[in-house]
Parts: C-alpha cells; sequence; structure tokens
C-alpha cells in the first residue's frame, strides 16, 4: 500500500522540487494532455485579451478612438466609485467568503459521514439553491426581503423585531447581499469540497484512529489538510467570485442604495454598456486581474507553506 | 478524440478574424444615405421585445401582403437585456440587423456614442416632424438636427387617484393644480384615511427626473453645462423630500414593487405614465372603477401639467443590409394613422404620432376608470410634454442624480448641498461646466 | 434486524440528533424559495402581487403550461439548451480533465506560463471580452449558430483548474508503477488515473453543465432567431417593459431546474460516504 507522497501546490517549481516523481522523459506527454485546451484557449482568448488590454489604453471621441496611454488606469486613483466598489468587494472577502467557506466544509463533512441517515436526501437539498435560476433567484429573494410584508420581516417579526428596510438601506443592503449570496453559493462549494472528501484514503483515518485522536484532531489535522488543493480551489474561485460579484446584486440592489453594494465589476458594467465608456471599462476589468492576481498569489503562497 | 481534430480548421478562421476585427474598427462604416423613392424587396430583420415585438409581428405580415416580395422578421430579443445585445452590436460594428426598437430614455446615449451607427431617417419621416410628440423628437435627434430614431409610443404622464381615497378625505381631483395643493391634500388623506400619497421607488430617480422634465429641465441645458443644481432642481428634490418628511411617500423597490403597493391600495395617487393604465388592467383588474386621472400638478399655476417616462423608437443601424425596406417599414409603421392606432387598440402603444390621436377611438369614455375619457386626456398632454436637452454623459450622471436624490429624500441631506455636490461630482467626471 | 441493532442505531441517532437538526434548518432554509417557485407557478401573475401572497399551490398549472409553450416555444428551447448543454459537456469535460492531469503531473516548458494565463481567463470579467469575441464570431460568420455559443468556452479554466487540484494529491506511484508494466500514457491516465477520480469527475460535469445549462449573456449576444434560444435566453423575453409574466417564469424556471437536479442524482452516486482507498488499495 502506499500513500500519496507530498505534493506541492504551488504553481511554480513543483517539479523542480520534486524531480523524483515523474522522469525528465515524462514532460512530453504532459503537453499533449494539456494542448487541446491551450490550443482552444489559443484560437478563442488571445485576441480578446489582447484587444481588451489594446482597449483599455484607448478612449473614444465623437466615435473615433483615441490612444491615450496610461490614462484610464491613471483615472482609477482618482475615481471615488473604484474605492467604493473595492471596499465592497473587501467586505465580501472578508465576512462572505470564509462565512461560506466553513458552511461548506462543515455541510461536506457531516454530509459525507457513513452514519448519516438519508444522506443523499440532505445532499440534494443543500444543493438546491445551486440550481435555482436566476430569475428565479431574482424574484424570490425580492418577494422574501420586501419591507412590508415579506417573508423575512414577517419571521423576525415573530421575535417581537421591528421590520428592517432590507435593500433600502446601506448596512442591511450588505448584509442582505451577504445572506442571498452565501445562500446561492454554500451549496455548489459543498459539492466540490464532498468530491475531494472521497478523495482522502480511509487508511487515513484509521491510522489516526489507532494513535487516539479525537473526532476534532481527525478533522483539524486529516481532513483539513488532506483537502488543502480543493480548499484552495474553492477559496480561489470564492474571491473570484467575490470580486466579480455581478448577478446577485445587478438584480436585488443594483448596486445601491448610495453605491453600498456596488461592485467592481457592475461598476465596470455600468461604466461600458450604459455609459459607453469602454476604454475605462478594460481598464477596470485589467485592474481586477491584477488584484485577482496578487491574492490568488497570496493564497498559492499560503497553503503551501503549512506543513 | 474529436476535441483534438478542431484546432487546425479553426487556427485558421481565427486568424480571419483576427485579421477583421482588427481592421474592423468600432464605430462602422458610414452608411449611403436611405433613398425614400427606393423600390423596396428582400428581407429584413427587427429586433423588438414584449407587446412592440407583438405589433410589429402583426403588422409586419399585413406589410408583406400589401408589398410583394417583401419579407419582415421580427424577433423578441427580450427587454433590458436587449441593450446588452445593442451595445455589443454597435460598438463591434457588426450583427445588428436592420430594425432596432430603443427606448427614448436610452437613445441619446446611443446616438451621442455611436454618432456613424444610425441611419439618417430625415429623408424618410423628416418632413413629419410637426406631427410628433416634440419632446421625443428632440431625443431621438442628433446636434445636426438629423433624426436617427423614429418616435413610436410616448410616456405621456398624468396623475393616477384612487377617487374612494380622494372622495373620503373630501378633495376634488380638479383642484389639485400644484404641487403644493397636492401635498396639502396627501396630509388630509393620510389623517383621514391612513394612506400614503404616493408609492415610488425612490432610489431610481425616476420621479425626480420626471419633475425635472415637467420643469422643461434635464441633467444638461443645450450647450452642454450641468443644470443638476438648477433652482428648478432644487425646488423638485425640495417637494420629494418635504412628501417623504410629511410621511407622505412609501418607498418600494422596482415595478414589483410599485405593482404591489397600488394593488394593496397603499397610496392615494400614482404620477405614471399612460401605460400604467396597462398595468392596471392587467394586474389590478378587481380595482376597475376605483382609478381616475388627471393632469399632472404643476410647479406654477401656469406650468406645464404633464411630462413623460419612457416611451420608445424604432431607428435603423447603419449596418442594416436592406435600409430601403428597414425605412419604408418603418414610416408605414409609425408615421400612419391607422397603424398606429391599431397598435393602441390591440397591445395598448400609445402613438406619439398626433394625428394618430385624432382617432375617435381616443374620444372613448373607459369603463376601467369609471367612463371618464382617460385616453382624451393623454392625447391632449402629448403635445405639450416640455422638451430637454441631453449630452453623452447622461447615463454617467443619471446614476450619481440618484444617489443623491436618496441622499436628501431617505437621509435627510439639504436638497441645495446635495445638488452642488453631485453637480461638482458630475463636473469631475465628464470635464463638464457648471451652469450658472 | 435484532432489537439490539435497531437499539444501538436509535442511540446513535439520539447522538447525532443535533447535527440532523442543523441538516434540516439547512434544508428548510435551502427549500423554501424552491417551495415559492412552485406557488407561484401554479397561479396567476396577477395574484403573485398584493398581500398577502399565497402560500398553497393554485390551479394554474396547465394553463401556465400553455402559455409558456405559445408564448416562448418552451419544449423547443428545453431540446436546444439539452442539446447544447450536453454537447458542451462532453468535450469541455474531456479537455478540462486532460489539461488537468497534464498541468497537475507532469513537468514540461512553460507549464507554468501556460497555467497562470488559463487562470488569467478566469480572472477578467466576461463583460471586458463580450465586444472582441463578438467581433471575431461575427467575422467567421458565426453569429446565430451553436458552433458560436459551444466552442469558445469549451475550454474552461474553472474546469481545468478544479481537475488539475484534483490529481495533485493522487499518488504518482500508481503511476510509475503503470509505466513500468509497460502501459503508455494515454493508457495509463485512462486505465489507472480516471477510475480513482471519478468523483471529482461527477462534480466537473455537473458543473460544467450546470455552467451551460445557465448561460445567458452569451447565448444571447449568439443567438438571432427565436426558434434557436436557448431556456435562459426565451424566458427572459417573459419580462416585459410594463409587464413581467412571472407565474410563466417561475414555472418555466421550475422546468429549467429539473435537467440539472437529474443530472446531480445521477452523478452523485458517484460520491460513496468514506470511500475506501479505491484503486490505492487495489
Amino acid at each position: 500500500m502506499s500513500l500519496p507522497s507530498r505534493v506541492t501546490l504551488s504553481p511554480a517549481g513543483a517539479a523542480r522540487r520534486n524531480p523524483r516523481a515523474l522522469g525528465h522523459k515524462l514532460q512530453r506527454p504532459g503537453l499533449y494532455f494539456a494542448l487541446p485546451a491551450l490550443a482552444l484557449f489559443a484560437i478563442f482568448f488571445a485576441y480578446p485579451l489582447a484587444s481588451s488590454f489594446w482597449q483599455s489604453m484607448t478612449k473614444t471621441v465623437g466615435g473615433e478612438t483615441v490612444f491615450v496611454g496610461l490614462d484610464q488606469y491613471a483615472r482609477l486613483f482618482l475615481d471615488p466609485l473604484i474605492g467604493k466598489s473595492l471596499f465592497n468587494a473587501g467586505i465580501l472577502l472578508v465576512v462572505q467568503v470564509p462565512l461560506m467557506m466553513s458552511l461548506a466544509v462543515v455541510l461536506a463533512y457531516l454530509l459525507n459521514q457513513s452514519w448519516l441517515r438519508f444522506r443523499g436526501g440532505f445532499r440534494v437539498l443543500h444543493f438546491l439553491p445551486a440550481v435555482t435560476t436566476l430569475v428565479a433567484y431574482s424574484v424570490v429573494f425580492r418577494v422574501m426581503l420586501a419591507t412590508d410584508g415579506g417573508a423575512v420581516n414577517q419571521l423576525i417579526g415573530l421575535l417581537g423585531i421591528a421590520p428592517v428596510d432590507w435593500l433600502n438601506n446601506e448596512t442591511w443592503a450588505r448584509v442582505a447581499l451577504i445572506a442571498s449570496i452565501t445562500w446561492r453559493w454554500t451549496g455548489y462549494n459543498m459539492v466540490i469540497i464532498l468530491a475531494g472528501l472521497q478523495a482522502i484514503p480511509e487508511e487515513l483515518y484509521e491510522a489516526a484512529r489507532l494513535d487516539g485522536a479525537g473526532r476534532r484532531a481527525i478533522f483539524f489535522r486529516i481532513v483539513i489538510p488532506q483537502l488543502r488543493p480543493v480548499l484552495l480551489f474553492t477559496s480561489i474561485t470564492s474571491t473570484i467570485g467575490a470580486l466579480q460579484l455581478f448577478d446577485e446584486n445587478f438584480i436585488l440592489t443594483g448596486g445601491g442604495p448610495s453605491d453600498a453594494t456596488l461592485t467592481p465589476v457592475l461598476y465596470l458594467y455600468k461604466v461600458g454598456f450604459r455609459q459607453f465608456d469602454f476604454g475605462y471599462a478594460s481598464a477596470i476589468g485589467w485592474m481586477i486581474v491584477a488584484l485577482t492576481a496578487v491574492i490568488a498569489f497570496v493564497q498559492f503562497r499560503l497553503t503551501r507553506e503549512k506543513p | 478524440m474529436p476535441s483534438r481534430k478542431l484546432p487546425v480548421p479553426i487556427a485558421a478562421m481565427a486568424i480571419a478574424a483576427l485579421l477583421a476585427g482588427c481592421a474592423g474598427g468600432s464605430a462602422g462604416a458610414p452608411a449611403a444615405p436611405i433613398d425614400p423613392q427606393a423600390d423596396v424587396s428582400g428581407e429584413i430583420t427587427v429586433w423588438s421585445w414584449d407587446v412592440a415585438a407583438t405589433a410589429l409581428k402583426r403588422l409586419g405580415s399585413e406589410y408583406e401582403s400589401s408589398h410583394p416580395g417583401t419579407k419582415i422578421t421580427v424577433v423578441d430579443v427580450g427587454y433590458d437585456n436587449a441593450y446588452d445585445k445593442l451595445s455589443v452590436g454597435f460598438k463591434a460594428g457588426s450583427g445588428l440587423p436592420d430594425i432596432v426598437s430603443i427606448e427614448t430614455d436610452r437613445a441619446p446615449g446611443y446616438i451621442t456614442e455611436f454618432p456613424k451607427g444610425f441611419a439618417d431617417l430625415t429623408p424618410v419621416i423628416g418632413d413629419k416632424q410637426a406631427d410628433f410628440d416634440p419632446s421625443k423628437w428632440s431625443a431621438s435627434s442628433n446636434g445636426d438636427g438629423q433624426i436617427l430614431v423614429a418616435p413610436w409610443d410616448s410616456g405621456t404622464v398624468g396623475l393616477f387617484y384612487r377617487s374612494d381615497y380622494l372622495a373620503a378625505a373630501g378633495i376634488d381631483p380638479a383642484s389639485l393644480s400644484t404641487w403644493d395643493d397636492l401635498v396639502v391634500a396627501g396630509e388630509k388623506i393620510k389623517s383621514t384615511t391612513g394612506h400614503t400619497l404616493m408609492s415610488i421607488d425612490v432610489s431610481s430617480g425616476a420621479t425626480f427626473s420626471m419633475m425635472l422634465q415637467q420643469q422643461g429641465e434635464g441633467l444638461f441645458n443645450s450647450d452642454g453645462e450641468i443644470t443638476v443644481s438648477s433652482p428648478r432642481a432644487v425646488k423638485a428634490l425640495t417637494l420629494l423630500k418635504g412628501m417623504n418628511d410629511k410621511g407622505l411617500i412609501k418607498n418600494v423597490k422596482g415595478w414589483d414593487g410599485r405593482v404591489t403597493a397600488t394593488k394593496d391600495g397603499d397610496s392615494a395617487v400614482h404620477p405614471e405614465a399612460v401605460w400604467w393604465t396597462g398595468t392596471l388592467t392587467g394586474e389590478m383588474p378587481e380595482l376597475a372603477q376605483k382609478f381616475g386621472v388627471t393632469e399632472l400638478p404643476g410647479f406654477t399655476a401656469s406650468g406645464a401639467r404633464t411630462s413623460n417616462n419612457g416611451g420608445s423608437g424604432l431607428a435603423i443601424p447603419s449596418q442594416a443590409k436592406n435600409p430601403n425596406l428597414a425605412a419604408s417599414f418603418v414610416a408605414w409603421t409609425l408615421a400612419d394613422t391607422t397603424n398606429q392606432v391599431s397598435m393602441m387598440k390591440t397591445e395598448g402603444l400609445f402613438p406619439s404620432y398626433l394625428p394618430a390621436l385624432a382617432d375617435p377611438y381616443f374620444q372613448q369614455p373607459d369603463p376601467y376608470f369609471s367612463g371618464e375619457k382617460v385616453y382624451e386626456l393623454f392625447a391632449t398632454e402629448t403635445a405639450k410634454i416640455p422638451s430637454i436637452s441631453y449630452t453623452s454623459d447622461n447615463a454617467k450622471a443619471q446614476d450619481m442624480v440618484a444617489n443623491a436624490v436618496v441622499a436628501s429624500v431617505i437621509n435627510g441631506a439639504d436638497p441645495q448641498k446635495t445638488l452642488d455636490d453631485v453637480a461638482n461630482q458630475i463636473a469631475n467626471a465628464t470635464g463638464r461646466k457648471i451652469a450658472n | 434486524m435484532t432489537r439490539s441493532q435497531d437499539a444501538t442505531r436509535l442511540g446513535a441517532s439520539l447522538r447525532h440528533a443535533p447535527i440532523y437538526l442543523v441538516l434540516l434548518v439547512g434544508s428548510i432554509i435551502s427549500l423554501i424559495p424552491f417551495l415559492w417557485m412552485v406557488v407561484a407557478s401554479t397561479h396567476r401573475t396577477s395574484d403573485l402581487f398584493g398581500t398577502p401572497l399565497p402560500v398553497l399551490p393554485g390551479g394554474e398549472l396547465l394553463t401556465n403550461l400553455a402559455r409558456l409553450q405559445e408564448d416562448v416555444n418552451f419544449g423547443r428551447v428545453m431540446i436546444n439548451s439539452l442539446a447544447v448543454a450536453i454537447v458542451y459537456t462532453a468535450f469541455s469535460s474531456i479537455v478540462s480533465i486532460m489539461a488537468g492531469y497534464g498541468l497537475a503531473k507532469f513537468s514540461f516548458r512553460g507549464r507554468n506560463v501556460a497555467f497562470g494565463l488559463i487562470l488569467v481567463t478566469m480572472m477578467i470579467p466576461m463583460q471586458v471580452l463580450l465586444v472582441p469575441l463578438f467581433q471575431m464570431m461575427a467575422s467567421i460568420g458565426w453569429i446565430d449558430s451553436y458552433q458560436a455559443v459551444i466552442l469558445p468556452f469549451v475550454a474552461s479554466a474553472f474546469g481545468i483548474f478544479l481537475m488539475r487540484q484534483s490529481f495533485l494529491d493522487f499518488p504518482d506511484s500508481l503511476i510509475e508503477s503503470a509505466r513500468i508494466d509497460g502501459a503508455n500514457e494515454f493508457r495509463t491516465f485512462y486505465r489507472i488515473v480516471l477510475p480513482v477520480a471519478k468523483p471529482q469527475i461527477a462534480a466537473l460535469i455537473i458543473y460544467t453543465f450546470m455552467t451551460q445549462w445557465n448561460s445567458f449573456i452569451w447565448p444571447l449576444l449568439m443567438l438571432n432567431t427565436e426558434d434557436n434560444y436557448t431556456v435562459p435566453v426565451a424566458l427572459n423575453t417573459m419580462i416585459g417593459l410594463s409587464r413581467v409574466d412571472y407565474s410563466g417564469l417561475m414555472l418555466g424556471s421550475l422546468l429549467a431546474t429539473l435537467p440539472l437536479l437529474i443530472l446531480f442524482l445521477i452523478f452523485q452516486r458517484q460520491f460513496i460516504a468514506g470511500l475506501l482507498g479505491g484503486a490505492v488499495k487495489g
């Protein structure tokens, strides 16, 4: 029996560090495996990516495109709405992403227990929000969050709490947004983590139990470390999801009230598609790429440095 | 493995695309002018939405039978996201059909941003300017006086009111000649019936914009200077804030919120466009005979008693493959009394073509409104809608103004100061001057 | 089953009662909006405004269904959507699994750059790519075609990244022993690697299908014929300027979630609780 060898998670240098894993002569098959994907990306994304980058250095004057160098990027620093949208995305990153990730890990762990009855049923139910179409989602949440007679306010009314103006108050609109994103995406992440849990060999649990480890110890010393690649994946995609949040706030609040739920991509959309400032919109897009890349890089580093 | 075979032919096509795409430019080539005398034949595609698409499908087949050798294909592209399709098509310089629907409020943005994107309709309907709703005509024209979007339906605004609530408070709707009168009446209604005066979505800024246009003012003046801090704007915002401070406004979210509040009978009056009649009869038939309609209260005793909210038109992109047939169909549909009246009767689209409004259909009493001749009222008001100026920065300014409205009406900020601040913000963001 | 077994089970269940309670609450929170869709799709739209809202199903299901078919040709667009999503899922999953494996288990020149660029396509907001991608499709003459809906996104950064992470922990020793046995790389991949990765592949298939099934903005831009619409694009036409057919929309949405649920039920069978070492053992 062999257990997984220690695998580094860094995108850089994995092979350098671990040359014995797969010998030098086995480099080319890797390229063959990746080739269809790389070819498709080259065909369909090289031009759009290059074009949007070029676009970010231009502006339109009376229907004519003019090269302006880095002017659009300079605008980013002076635009209060960029600051505000980044602040809002920051709140999501600090509050919503950890909340959702913890919920998803706990749910996945519970739903992976062999003693659990109705396991399949619970899994389907918790996955339901992820399959709800956007149209249904928007209608349902607006109905539930209505100030007068909305289901949520009726419920908290039973506890003697006064009605909350969910979508018109800056703080509550943020709370409502966080809750509704969490509702929609927790089950989604849960399933990815559940799939990752399946890959943990039973032997690891057995060995830990023989060492007298309790449930808590098993969870933190076996499950979490083994899940690292998958957790890294879900945290990076959730980070991207938070920075690129668009659907939920577009539908629920339109970015309001007073831009309290404006996110960078919603702002980008307004700038590009409502105000037709495509040059500036592209600059915002590449700013988002830079920010996401930095955060993702940090996440890669953090997971690698753990024992 | 089929996926591994794909790249080669596609790569060739992609390279072709790349070259073509780079050469394509963004604004589109200037189109040959439309020739209204040309013989029409062939086919065209039209993008529209909702009941407008239904109307065009119906009229399309009529047109085909009276113009042999033509084919009109109408595609319902959905509302709202249709604009993503339009924006991408105009920006990419390709992919648009022969005719597109555009709402009047959005038209100026597209016209100023894609000046070469539209075919000039002056040869087609230019001689009929006097026959159209003047506010719509000015919003659909560019700075050179070319008409680029043919006006279709109007969003003429009136004051819908609950006659039972007004009666209970002893108020004669005919006495509501100014907004100040309405506020006084609102307080009386609130104290006698407990209902608020209006249910509006404050955060959309739509009511504020409507009040501005009623005073003949937009966010910018005809010189392109910022007018959001003008005395008229301050007057409108002070009015709204005063209403909210007195507890006369119920703040609701979106169209659904307004429908729900109306259906629940939350408020006594609804300053809404003529198409609101369709919402009332469609969603709340049980409220028949509870509503009446009168002119909008004026800001001054002699001021305009109406405004505009919504309405749309048809445009021919310069990419159109068959612009002459498109032009013929647009003129046949919109600059024509019979067809405009038929769209009013069948699909509830209220004409901006004034000769159509003289049709006896608009003189009919309406049973839903207790036999009032509501369409006659709207027909009379349509020609009186004040025109306003637009710039390429309207969409940007609109968002900032909507935030200012919330800041003042909901959060209690001083109207003059709020509007001064937002005027400065707009000036910073656009480089435009603030009007004196 | 004997009595004592029953008793043990009961004891275990009692001990786990708080956990069941948590899962039950979670299930209810997940289910309520869904139930509301059922209620809404069986009423008239005008019943869905006003207070109080209906909480029990109404009797308008068949009327709404007939209108849905009449207004947006719902049967047709469901078939369109299924075809597009199945073809897309087949191609995209294969591409993602292969690329994920190649990136996780081999080192080749430019691998890290390639992986980085793939991640960038995921980090850049779709909105800034729409216009140039649209120009490309227009120049090839692919507007209003399904290949334009499907092909640009067959290589999915999300899918590749997911598979890469899944394969990272795959034991190298297994691959090596297969090589020693003389199997070529693709055979090793097909026979040894794929069977072990079943749960992750199941998750990939669910998500790939879901992504295409719910994809809205790109099909909206590409498709110009009502008969070619996919479900989200078709449902969108029911949201009008001054009238929204909510009951039709809710019914359409409800029916649109069914294929996803069926898919989930089929593929979640690959998620077996506490999966034993799998191929590692055997």
